[in-house]
């Protein structure tokens, strides 16, 4: 019996891996897919290695989860649609020879994904010439200014000067005007200073020092005693994932807390599970998405349950939200244009209002950037529900385009 | 056998484009055929000076990124045409070249090594600073080539096998180009410095301008791939001056055989993919070509290409 089945998979398998030689090596085979109703294709290029592997696979288990619910209701007119995840390595040259080959080879309809600044910018370059719709999930202020920008470019994802914006606002009003920047020195620490001192400066902050460290530092004990000696009410950690964990974790054993508001423009879910409760203690943070949403929004609670359901009781993190959002912001779009022709789900991206994960929902006309709500969090070590809740949301700042940089602002012509 | 092998040889850049002619139908992709077109030359111009000179510089990335950077800002910036671009980033090449290697040429062995490291990350730190240039962290956007009008011919570089054959004529050229520098008497001076170079200065062979020279060359090619590197990927990533980058053509010479003319193609053809299918089943795909990068080193240490032609030449 057992022989059978055995041999049975063993026929299977080297008939299928004898199709999808067939299909990769040679390029005259045919492709014996095409046969039947072409699948809906989304493109999906992450950084599955690198710094950012834990955020790249929950964008893509989130993103599964949003091709899933698309195909259980059917698809569009039984059209089932699918998810081709690629290895961006978080290499920009990477990036643009594996979009290159989404677009040429597996002919994809639709490009979403990447988890950088350098990365989404080179994704963008491919596909806004060959005319392919790109949904970025990832923070760039540069994507959305008119250098950048395409018909074909959206972005899903908050941007540093509403998070930076937000977190300042909140922060600065509640602990005090005196601010220090402790700044990596690359275009995400320098795009999050300016989103601080643009919301800062109405507010009448007074910066004492904007100290700039090398991208991927590890010792910051020189520039604790310079922090310490300034006595800010603020001190804005502008770097990210172990930069941001090795500077929180080395100003709270230096005691910097006791006089001085740590705060990071963005605060990971997956960063604070992996530096730990008690680094993090008390430090403010803005957020795209944090899954305990769900106590005041409904569709939080949605995704949420059907995350869990799919994943043994996990919940999908901030980077995974937006992948569920990304894809299903295409796919819907799909839906309601009645058609994958670029142009007309474009036309249909522009018009639509969704409410999918955190609330209301729409991309602005002139850059398509998704205007959105920004959650305040601050961690906490105490009266924590089980090992998922180590937050609290302080604050949600609500969607709204005076948020944004103005179009005119952006190079956009109104 | 032996006549073929003859043939082969005799007319060895005949040879190998007929090979990369039909290069691309064998590929799972052709994005990836060109990446290896532009690594093979990055690696050839490399090799120009490690395997025929002997002078093993870990500061290639520096030509590799100038050449791309330079021809895309000359177009970016000043809008320049890319025919006239493409020549300004292998000359601003040569002549970062001839800077680096007119400081580097003074030292011998590891501290050659060292210098030019040194020097490139030099380099990378300007481009990495000159934001308003170089795009900075973000990299070099926006570089686009029109279709191109040739003798009533259109070739649209969005085609992606259109884009190999226009970036196969260049890899070509400069591929005739190096084997006649090595048929060249020069060529058989850089072999003789990398053999003895006491030996070559007392045949009177004036050892340091012939390696400024080889040096000079050398990056000149490399700026040739990372020009052509730009047009195809329309962006020049800051990682393409990073170290990480010089490493990689230096792994790509070793496991295709340094010192042989085909040697660095079978090389990054055999690094990228190894690349592109450890990474299709596993994220642990630097594990896998770091491997077959050992067993290489220990037991072949002619590297593929050079271990065939032993194993030709005998049989």
């Amino acid at each position: 019996m057992s022989d059978v089945i055995l041999n049975a998979n063993r026929r299977k398998i080297l008939l299928a891996s004898a199709a999808a030689g067939a299909t990769t090596v040679s390029p005259f085979a045919i492709n014996f897919l095409s046969a039947q109703t072409p699948t809906i294709k989304i493109g999906f290029p992450v950084p599955l290695t690198g710094a950012f592997g834990v955020e790249a696979q929950d964008q893509v288990r989130a993103a599964e989860l949003a091709i899933k619910e698309f195909n259980d209701a059917g698809g569009f007119n039984g059209r089932m649609a699918e998810l081709v995840v690629r290895d961006d390595k978080l290499n920009p040259g990477e990036a643009a020879t594996r979009t290159l080959e989404l677009i040429e080879k597996d002919k994809v309809n639709f490009i979403v994904g990447s988890l950088s600044a350098a990365v989404q910018l080179s994704i963008n370059n491919v596909t806004k010439d060959r005319k392919i719709i790109f949904n970025s999930i990832s923070q760039s202020d540069a994507i959305n200014e008119v250098k950048d920008f395409s018909k074909y470019t959206f972005h899903e994802a908050l941007n540093p000067h509403m998070t930076a914006g937000a977190v300042g606002r909140y922060a600065f009003a509640k602990y005090g005007k005196k601010v220090v920047f402790l700044t990596a020195d690359y275009a995400y620490g320098h795009e999050m200073v300016r989103g601080f001192q643009t919301a800062g400066k109405p507010m009448g902050i007074e910066v004492l020092a904007d100290i700039r460290h090398p991208i991927g530092a590890a010792d910051y004990s020189s520039f604790l005693p310079r922090i310490q000696a300034l006595k800010p009410d603020v001190l804005c950690l502008c770097n990210f994932g172990r930069d941001l964990l090795n500077s929180v974790k080395q100003a709270t054993d230096f005691g910097l807390k006791s006089t001085t508001k740590l705060v990071a423009p963005v605060l990971l879910y997956t960063s604070r599970v992996a530096g730990g409760a008690e680094a993090f203690d008390g430090v403010v943070g803005g957020t795209s998405y944090y899954w305990r949403l769900e106590d005041t929004v409904p569709s939080a609670k949605v995704l949420n349950d059907r995350y869990r359901k799919a994943y043994a009781g996990a919940v999908p993190s901030d980077y995974g939200a937006l992948g569920y959002a990304g894809v299903k912001s295409v796919l819907t779009a799909v839906k309601n244009a009645g058609s994958v022709d670029t142009d007309k789900v474009i036309d249909a991206m522009r018009k639509l209002k969704y409410d999918f994960y955190k609330g209301a929902q729409y991309y602005r006309e002139c850059d398509h950037q998704s205007v959105q709500s920004v959650l305040i969090v601050e961690s906490k070590s105490k009266d924590m529900k089980d090992k998922n809740d180590v937050f609290n949301i302080v604050s949600v700042e609500a969607a709204g385009e005076a948020r944004l940089r103005s179009c005119a602002e952006l190079g956009h012509k109104a | 056998m032996k006549p073929f092998i003859a043939l082969v040889t005799r007319h060895r850049v005949l040879a190998v484009i007929a090979f990369l002619l039909v290069f691309p139908l064998i590929m799972p992709y052709s994005a990836l055929a060109v990446n290896v077109l532009i690594f093979g030359l990055f690696a050839v111009g490399l090799n120009v000076l490690f395997g025929y000179t002997g002078l093993l510089s870990f500061g290639h990335a520096a030509f590799l990124g100038v050449g791309g950077y330079l021809t895309g800002i000359s177009m970016l910036s000043f809008g320049l045409p890319w025919w006239l671009a493409l020549p300004i980033g292998v000359i601003a090449s040569a002549l970062v070249g001839l800077v680096m290697g007119w400081l580097a040429i003074r030292t011998r062995g590891i501290y050659f090594s060292m210098v030019t490291l040194a020097l490139a990350q030099c380099v990378y730190f300007i481009f990495y600073k000159a934001e308003r240039w170089t795009g900075g962290e973000n990299g070099l956007r926006g570089i686009k080539v029109e279709p191109v009008q040739m003798g009533g011919l259109t070739f649209d570089l969005l085609n992606p096998l259109t884009k190999y054959y226009f970036i196969l004529a260049f890899v070509a050229l400069a591929l005739w180009f190096v084997s006649r520098l090595l048929a060249s008497p020069f060529g058989a001076v850089m072999e003789t410095i990398r053999e003895n170079e006491k030996r070559a200065a007392a045949c009177g062979f004036d050892v340091a301008r012939s390696k400024l020279l080889a040096f000079v060359l050398s990056a000149a090619i490399c700026g040739l791939a990372g020009g052509l590197r730009a047009l195809h990927l329309s962006i020049v990533p800051i990682d393409s001056l990073h170290y990480l980058t010089s490493g990689q053509a230096i792994m790509m010479c070793l496991l295709g055989g340094m010192g042989t003319f085909f040697g660095p193609f079978v090389g990054a053809a055999a690094f990228l993919l190894i690349e592109e299918g450890a990474t299709n089943f596993t994220s642990h795909w630097q594990l896998v070509t770091g491997v077959v990068f050992i067993v290489f080193v220990l037991f072949f240490p002619k590297g593929i290409w050079g271990s065939l032609l032993e194993r030709m030449k005998r049989s």
